[in-house]
């Protein structure tokens, strides 16, 4: 089960062979496999699965764990098709050069929104079922009997008539020298007759991590290896006017001070503290460039102008929302905002790498491996049979890891300057707090039309922010004739994200105001705010229109029985139609997002009209199919984690072109005792879509704890965190 | 240089119908007509033979915004036989033809190197025009690794 536990021959091989040649070192590394070195150890079936002789089977699987259990998962569904025995399975990474070289087999290593097992359980769960096809069929080659006439069930192939038996490990090597049967002919299993996966497996790795075994990247250390501290400009797009290297140069340990890029300016040390302590003391001029002015302020500003401004791209529409405005009988309207945020991941960014003129490997926590692959190629300026990545389990990622590899590139860089010897670059919490890639800032403006007899004619929702994708891939924006469809995450009017009611007449619109603070795709995106926006303004329509919030939202919810079912469900189990308990009060909010149906309720108290107490949160998930309901929980127990400490705890301010935090102390998250109780409520409503399951609970957090927070207080709190309000959570 | 049948596929189904290719032309589903378009702009209609040419770009890159590749021709470039443009296409960018470079026997070399932008995972065709009238071209496969990422929210 343990993959970094299990020091076989092939692994022993693998490791030494990727450190060059340290025996006492790297037993315990969860490397990549090295292709020519495992094909004779351990018999490949196929990409996906090896078997030894032992019966013990190795899953391979593409996309990254970072604790969110995609491993277990995605081994679950091989290990459902393959039947075999799941307690002798163990995985590990394919690496991406194996990837390119093998014609892409595992697909995408992209491990972000919410995709790892939703948009590869087709084919993982093929690889599976033909590694099972080619080795009943081994072992009826083996009986000379017909493969029809066998059966497989748990790693024991048995020749019905007869009785014969043979174990998976006695055919894998014939097996694998089989050809793969025609994809046509594989038959899935329907998800009901599964007995590995929907089932709450064991999540791999548990022991690893609880015993300190696990390796992240920052735990990394190969023979010789030198350890960097990295500063890049703190005001974005800046770069460097010159440092003064002499300073700094003799003291103890230090190797290196160099230049990285333009931007950039790292010290390279035998250990990690010297090289840190040294660049904290070499002085360093900056060029800020155009944007030294820029505030939070500054921001705000044109965000708020862009709330009425003429021209908006539109990401849905109904009616004529014009018409319904003008002939309201009442009208009401709020503004919302949502700040910068960083992914704070418990794990800094780093990367570790060794470059020759022949070869440059990489160890690199990612997201993505293919994409740290691309970026070790473009620094290193080497071809692609002479780069390799090797991943390692991530310290949190959270969308910062995947879609950006500047810390990949940083460290190659610094590697080409001493040619030779591995260089483990570490940013320190510093660094990682002000070269994040930040949740977008966005501002709306919503206006509710109803008519005499208070019935709601119309909403209108002005978005009015910054695009993610008109930083990080503006060739989409600008085929869309410049218009971000992302934004419209959990508002949108079709696919993934589609809005949960339907309105008589409605318009959602969004004037993109782009800064110079880069943003990135931030756990959940953008239903972060939307949820926010959409849901905390629901209940002031119900307000104003003197109604239950979960009667008002279902008279729009007809035509969404999807979104209905699982704000039906915890409206049930919190109790919504009796009173809440003495001194507390309840909040609701449902969205449909990365193709999952999700609604939270909750029940908080306030004391002295600012602390507040989350005493319990009801949970829905409807995505379409369970793997394994204990990573469900699981991933929705923490979303409230990282849901709840964005409500209350996080932003990021911006005073002179950069970002004001620099640590914990003001850039916070919550802790264990101010955890409330989550009950999750797991309800796959099946159907040909899967829905994801590590994103979308967390938008509907917050919403849910400030329409409570109105409930106790009569306040509307309008804008995120609540600690600019004085609220804290206790 | 070595004649890849997937080379061969698709500057055949660039060429929509060249002599004799017609057949082919219609299984590479993969090339879009604006591509064709842009390619017969080139060629006038001429026939684009493998070879010759030597493509370099990253088989797999991570946003696409600024993909560094470089072309270089097989031609001795002296005034009777040399590299007259060598041309490159993407044929999932809104303008499939993405730079053209025009050469002479002073030229010394035909070597060009630059930066383009893909919006997509793709294939990139590179085309030589000799001063024979002849066309040449190798294409190679590039992953935009960060579009899977972007596909599934837009």
């Amino acid at each position: 089960m343990d993959q970094s536990l299990n020091l076989n021959r092939r692994e022993f091989l693998i490791s030494t062979a990727a450190v060059g040649g340290g025996l006492a070192l790297g037993l315990q590394l969860p490397f990549g496999v090295n292709a020519a070195v495992a094909a004779d150890v351990v018999p490949e079936v196929n990409a996906w699965v090896m078997i030894r002789p032992d019966n013990t089977v190795v899953i391979r699987v593409a996309r990254s764990e970072m604790g969110q259990g995609t491993i277990t998962g995605l081994a679950q569904l091989v290990a459902e098709e393959l039947e075999c025995d799941w307690s002798k399975v163990s995985t590990e990474y394919p690496t991406p050069g194996q990837n390119l070289k093998r014609n892409r087999v595992w697909g995408s290593f992209s491990t972000g929104g919410s995709r790892g097992i939703r948009t590869s359980h087709e084919y993982v769960r093929q690889g599976g079922a033909a590694a099972r096809m080619m080795l009943v069929q081994a072992a009826a080659d083996q009986w000379k009997v017909p493969a029809s006439e066998c059966r497989a069930v748990n790693s024991i192939i048995t020749h019905q008539p007869t009785g014969r038996t043979v174990t998976y490990g006695k055919v894998a090597d014939a097996a694998g020298k089989l050809p793969a049967p025609d994809i046509k002919t594989i038959q899935l299993k329907d998800p009901k007759n599964w007995k590995i996966a929907g089932k709450p497996m064991k999540r791999f790795g548990t022991v690893d991590k609880v015993t300190g075994r696990q390796v992240y990247g920052f735990d990394l250390k190969l023979p010789g290896m030198v350890n960097a501290a990295i500063m890049e400009c703190p005001v974005f797009g800046g770069k460097i006017r010159n440092f003064d290297a002499a300073k700094v140069s003799g003291r103890k340990g230090v190797k290196k001070v160099l230049q990285v890029g333009d931007t950039a300016v790292a010290v390279v040390a035998d250990t990690w503290w010297q090289a840190k302590t040294a660049l904290d003391a070499l002085p360093i001029e900056w060029d800020s460039g155009a944007n030294a002015k820029v505030s939070s302020t500054s921001i705000a500003a044109e965000l708020k102008a862009g709330l009425t401004a003429a021209q908006a791209f539109v990401g849905n529409k109904s009616g004529d929302i014009k018409t319904a405005l003008a002939g309201a009988a009442k009208t009401i309207e709020a503004e919302y905002a949502y700040p910068y945020q960083n992914h704070a991941c418990m794990e800094p960014m780093n990367a570790t790498a060794r470059y020759t003129p022949d070869k440059c490997e990489v160890w690199v926590p990612t997201q993505d491996g293919e994409a740290s692959f691309a970026a070790v190629l473009e620094a290193s300026g080497l071809p692609a049979d002479k780069c390799e990545v090797y991943k390692l389990d991530l310290g949190g990622g959270f969308g910062r890891r995947g879609a950006f590899q500047d810390y990949v590139t940083q460290a190659v860089l610094i590697a080409k300057q001493m040619p030779g010897i591995p260089v483990k670059l570490l940013w320190s919490r510093e660094e990682d707090m002000r070269q994040g890639r930040f949740h977008p800032v966005m501002q709306c403006r919503l206006t509710g039309s109803f008519d005499a007899s208070n019935n709601l004619t119309g909403l209108h929702m002005r978005l009015s922010g910054q695009s993610i994708l008109a930083a990080v891939r503006p060739a989409i924006v600008e085929k869309a004739g410049g218009k971000d469809s992302a934004t419209f995450q959990g508002v949108a009017d079709s696919g993934e994200h589609s809005l949960g009611y339907t309105f008589p007449n409605m318009l959602v619109d969004h004037a993109m105001r782009n800064t110079h603070v880069p943003p990135g795709f931030w756990r959940g995106v953008n239903i972060n705010q939307n949820a926010i926006f959409l849901e905390c303004f629901m209940d002031e329509l119900a307000h104003a229109a003197g109604e239950d919030p979960v009667a008002f939202r279902r008279r729009f919810m007809a035509g969404h029985p999807r979104n209905l079912a699982v704000l039906n469900a915890v409206a049930e189990r919190i109790g919504w139609d009796r009173p809440a308990p003495k001194g507390r009060h309840r909040g609701i909010a449902q969205m449909k997002a990365f193709d999952s149906f999700v609604a939270a309720a909750c029940e908080i108290s306030v004391e002295g009209g600012n602390k507040v107490k989350v005493h319990r949160i009801v949970a829905a998930t409807d995505s379409g199919y369970a793997v394994n309901p204990a990573q469900i929980e699981r991933q929705i127990a923490g979303s409230f984690v990282y849901g709840l400490s964005a409500l209350f705890m996080q932003e990021c301010t911006v005073k002179d072109g950069r970002i004001e935090q620099e640590n914990f102390h003001s850039y916070n998250s919550m802790r264990i005792a101010q955890m409330p109780r989550v009950e999750s409520i797991i309800m796959p409503g099946g159907g040909p879509v899967w829905g994801g399951v590590g994103e979308p609970t967390i938008c509907v957090a917050a919403p849910a704890v400030l329409n409570a927070f109105f409930k106790a207080t009569g306040k509307r709190i309008r804008s995120v965190p609540l600690k600019n309000h004085g609220i804290e959570l206790v | 240089m070595k004649l890849r049948r997937r080379t061969f596929l698709a500057a055949a189904g660039c060429l929509a119908g060249g002599i004799g290719l017609s057949t082919m032309a219609g299984r590479a589903h993969a090339t879009p007509a604006e591509l064709s378009v842009a390619l017969k702009k080139v060629t006038g209609g001429a026939t684009l033979r493998p070879g010759r040419v030597t493509l370099e770009i990253p088989p797999l890159v991570e946003n696409g915004n600024s993909v560094p590749l470089s072309v270089v021709v097989e031609s001795p470039m002296t005034t009777v036989n040399h590299v007259r443009a060598i041309h490159v296409f993407a044929e999932k960018n809104p303008l499939p033809n993405v730079i053209s470079i025009y050469l002479g026997p002073r030229s010394g070399r035909a070597r060009i190197a630059t930066r383009v932008r893909l919006a997509d995972t793709q294939k990139v065709l590179a085309v030589a025009e000799m001063s024979d009238g002849s066309f040449w071209s190798d294409s190679r496969d590039v992953t935009v690794t960060l579009a899977a990422c972007t596909e599934a929210v837009i």
